[in-house]
């Protein structure tokens, strides 16, 4: 069990130095004079030595390109993402820090209502095999899945917010609230967060709902089934201890790999709504060729999925007496 | 080939998401020709639908219909191109690392996990932010973040068929690595490359409205993508203007419904335990109301002319053909017959387990006078186990993995009455040392135990309610011969100590003859032949008995020396070798 979480962890380590080598990369492929690029629009705004401490942050220096790529390393592990454009003068790092609070509860929450319900929908729908659920419900979220999240956050916020008033327009909470951790302050967030975390909830349900009744129509072919009910077991405990079960494991697996994807659909969520987290800081960084704040939003937004991932690793190691202890 | 493709028209879903997607395939082809030039100010900004527009028009005045359309054009052909290009780069990656294997596997499965980890968004956006601007940029970008995926798949596949026969008798005649991999792999993967096509052409065209709706796409083109980002720059919301986007994330989702629909289409034909069986509804059976008989003296289980029909595509297919046989208590029983004959399916109609597609079309089980077929709900679950129950012949998978065997042997006692874990774990022992195992493995795991060692698990677990019939439908086929042999011997100890009936199903007639009193031969659902083991031995009637029989030669040679109720001798003569292994010479381990 020690060494497979060791092996994960040295493979995440090794995920992690690859995107920050990439973050490195992608500015020198730029054609023409990439740094000149990246930082025209802070000339001016800045001395000359800061300018050179923001360019060092990147490792763009005169030096040869290793020497360069250490220089950059230097900077990531005392923490430096280099100056935004966009909020200047703060660091990035600031900049990210409470966009990435948002986005986590946001994305976070959403994700998980939604692998949780669709999962057991989809458990539903294999159980009653070709019922209602099944030949009605399954359809009708695979077409609300058809469309682009960010598509689906505009028509909700155009019917329930411009139209019928029921929600707020845009941003996490009102201006006129102060932050604290007040009941109203917390009441107001969650009233913000509904129609995004709904949007994202019904664009992604159907996935999970599909994955979970295929895996379970499987499952429920097994033998471990035949052999629950030929002992007289009540249905219900057959359908969730003996066969949900079984088939939530490749589910989380599945899960796993599509923190990614899904991340990247509530980014764009979040722009639709103004919601100020790490997507809607990435469009501003792109609007204005924020270009530090763009790299530093990439690496920020890349080790949080891969330390989302390790979780769910973790958390298929503790489901899974068969790598619990082979591992 | 045109095979599959006549049942791929066939297919509802298939024909439902083809049409639909030929249908954005020729609006995208002529489309443009019918409609006004999309970056045209033609009237007026934010007009709602009207007979001029029938669209409305956008925030600055254009028409929306030919924006919709138009943008077809360019959203299909970058989707469609990306859909390619990442197939070819995923197929390509992943068949080299599976098919060569070791090092370049190695290399090539870490860096496709490391992209596969690393999200999409970000990375698209990043690099989009540095290549000049175009559709070539689009399509360039999109592969990078998504060929991941893809080359995990086709690594899978073709690991799976580098291990498969055709594949390794082409190595070793010493055909060169190009030509097995374009002429035994790719073509076995022709499938698997459709639908990995359609489902990259959905990942294309979805993120490629994404990036285009942020801005990173060309804005002075015309595609779904730029369109909804000028609705949300010409502020179409604050306006009420849902004319403007409402067409454009229609097109997208319908695009993206066709697309999922034929790749499903194509998995369900690939993988058919996925599909929704509709089979032919059965006859309405002649089963007779719930009643009691007082039990015939002498009689524990007695099965009346039953008859079984699965449903089929076809119509119902008779599997069982007026079997009837009586068991007395304390009985060995053997069923034997080759697969297909309906021994295993009288096992399951015995505890109500038939398959849903299946029905008892006639005749009647009576147990101990209770008719078994007409049992359901809460009273078949209780008739289950606690009067009747089953080995499996499966016991290596039919034990839930995620459980240790004291919660399987807790929930089996639970549900036949209250009874708190402490319990239930003392008898689960008690059981697990009555078979020969130690009892301490009430806290293990099925996987940390062997085939044989499951076996016994399956028998312990069988005895937990001392029912008074115990199944045993194949147990010991999927086990070498030493451990069926301790096993058999086993299950006779116990038979004799606690007196319960055996019903004992193989296709292995000699070990039948070994074991049981009576024994039943069933040829194509019809009971051919019921005799006890002596008589079948020395005076087989029916040719497919004496067919049975003669397919053990050593049997007829006379070097088996059995007689009919020595089943608890120690000499048990199980030990020889099934009918698989009986045709190499010398059998015997």
């Amino acid at each position: 069990m020690g060494r497979y979480i060791l092996r994960r962890m040295g493979f995440y380590l090794i995920a992690a130095w690859a995107s920050l080598t990439l973050n490195f990369v992608i500015p020198r492929l730029a054609p023409g004079d990439p740094a000149a690029a990246m930082f025209a629009r802070f000339e001016g705004k800045v001395a000359p030595e800061a300018m050179g401490a923001l360019k060092a942050a990147f490792g763009f220096t005169d030096a040869p390109l290793y020497a360069q790529y250490f220089t950059y390393l230097k900077h990531l592990v005392q923490g430096d993402l280099g100056m935004s454009y966009a909020y200047f003068p703060s660091q990035v790092t600031e900049v990210i820090g409470t966009g990435l609070m948002w986005t986590v509860a946001l994305a976070g929450v959403a994700v998980l209502i939604s692998f949780a319900l669709g999962s057991f929908l989809g458990v539903l729908a294999a159980w009653n095999r070709g019922g209602w659920l099944d030949s009605g419900l399954s359809p009708a979220l695979a077409f609300l899945g058809a469309f682009p999240y960010f598509w689906l956050a505009m028509l909700a916020l155009y019917l329930f917010g411009f139209v019928l008033g029921w929600f707020p327009l845009r941003h996490a909470y009102g201006h006129d609230m102060e932050p604290g951790m007040t009941f109203a302050f917390a009441a107001d967030v969650a009233r913000h967060a509904v129609l995004p975390a709904t949007s994202i909830v019904v664009a992604t349900l159907g996935g999970w709902m599909l994955g979970m009744r295929n895996t379970m129509v499987a499952t429920l072919g097994t033998d471990s089934i035949r052999l629950a009910h030929a002992r007289g077991l009540p249905p219900r405990q057959v359908m969730l201890r003996y066969a949900a079960r079984n088939a939530l494991l490749p589910n989380v697996t599945s899960f796993g790999m599509a923190v990614g994807f899904v991340l990247s659909g509530s980014l764009l969520t979040e722009i639709v709504f103004s919601y100020p987290g790490t997507g809607y800081l990435l469009i501003l960084a792109v609007r204005n060729q924020d270009y530090p704040l763009m790299q530093g939003l990439f690496l920020v937004i890349t080790l949080a999925v891969l330390a989302a991932n390790f979780a769910v690793d973790l958390i298929c190691l503790w489901l899974d007496p068969r790598t619990r202890s082979n591992a | 080939m045109r095979d599959s493709l006549r049942s791929l028209l066939r297919h509802r879903k298939a024909a439902v998401g083809g049409s639909l997607l030929l249908f954005f395939l020729l609006l995208a082809l002529v489309g443009p020709w019918f409609v006004m030039d999309p970056t045209d100010l033609v009237g007026r900004p934010h007009q709602p639908p009207s007979s001029a527009h029938w669209f409305g028009t956008t925030g600055q005045g254009q028409d929306v219909l030919a924006q919709t359309v138009v943008g077809a054009r360019e959203t299909l052909a970058v989707g469609f191109a990306v859909g390619a290009l990442v197939t070819l780069v995923g197929a390509l990656v992943g068949v080299t690392a599976g098919y060569l294997g070791r090092r370049v596997d190695d290399v090539l499965s870490l860096t496709t996990n490391v992209f596969l980890v690393i999200p999409g968004m970000p990375l698209a956006i990043v690099l989009g932010a540095y290549l000049p601007s175009g559709p070539l940029r689009m399509v360039a970008v999109l592969t990078v973040a998504g060929w991941a995926w893809n080359a995990r798949v086709f690594r899978a596949e073709s690991l799976a068929l580098r291990g498969r026969d055709f594949v390794s008798a082409a190595v070793v005649t010493g055909e060169s690595h190009a030509r097995i991999v374009s002429r035994e792999l790719l073509p076995n993967m022709a499938s698997l490359l459709g639908s990995s096509f359609i489902g990259n052409t959905l990942y294309a065209v979805g993120a490629q409205v994404g990036l285009e709706f942020l801005g990173l796409g060309d804005v002075s083109a015309v595609t779904w993508g730029t369109n909804l980002y000028w609705a949300g720059n010409d502020a179409a919301l604050l306006t009420r203007s849902w004319w403007i986007f409402v067409p454009t994330g229609m097109c997208i989702a319908l695009v993206g419904f066709a697309l999922t629909l034929v790749s499903s289409a194509i998995d369900e034909m690939t993988n058919p335990a996925l599909r929704v069986h509709k089979p032919a509804p059965l006859p309405k059976g002649t089963i007779l109301p719930v009643h009691v008989d007082r039990p015939a003296p002498g009689v524990l289980l007695s099965v009346q002319d039953l008859s079984i029909d699965y449903a089929t595509e076809k119509g119902a297919s008779r599997v069982v053909d007026t079997v009837s046989f009586d068991l007395a208590p304390g009985e060995v029983f053997g069923l034997a017959g080759e697969s297909g004959s309906g021994k295993s399916t009288i096992g399951s109609a015995l505890l109500g387990l038939l398959p849903s597609s299946a029905r008892v079309t006639q005749g009647r089980i009576l147990f101990n006078g209770m008719d078994v077929t007409a049992l359901e709900g809460a009273g078949l679950r209780a008739f289950r186990w606690r009067q009747v129950s089953m080995v499996f012949q499966s016991a290596m998978s039919a034990l839930n993995p995620v459980l240790t065997l004291g919660e399987q042997f807790h929930d089996t006692l639970a549900a036949h009455g209250r009874v708190s874990r402490t319990t239930s774990y003392a008898r689960a022992r008690e059981l697990l040392g009555m078979v020969g195992l130690s009892p301490d493995l009430v806290t293990a795991w099925p996987h940390q135990l062997s085939g044989g060692m499951r076996q016994r698990v399956g028998i312990a677990l069988a005895l937990a309610l001392e029912p008074r019939l115990v199944i045993m439908d194949e147990p010991t086929t999927a086990l070498d011969v030493v451990v069926q042999k301790e096993l058999l011997q086993r299950m006779v100890e116990l038979k004799q100590r606690l007196g319960f009936a055996i019903l004992f199903i193989t296709h292995d007639l000699p070990l039948l003859l070994a074991l049981s009193d009576r024994v039943g031969i069933l040829q194509g659902g019809k009971l051919v032949e019921l005799n006890t083991s002596e008589g079948l031995r020395t005076n087989a009637r029916h040719p497919y008995t004496q067919l049975l029989l003669s397919s053990f030669p050593h049997l007829i040679a006379g070097d088996v020396s059995v007689t009919s109720h020595a089943p608890a001798t120690p000499e048990l003569s199980v030990s020889r070798p099934s009918t698989r292994v009986a045709a190499i010479p010398g059998g015997h381990r």
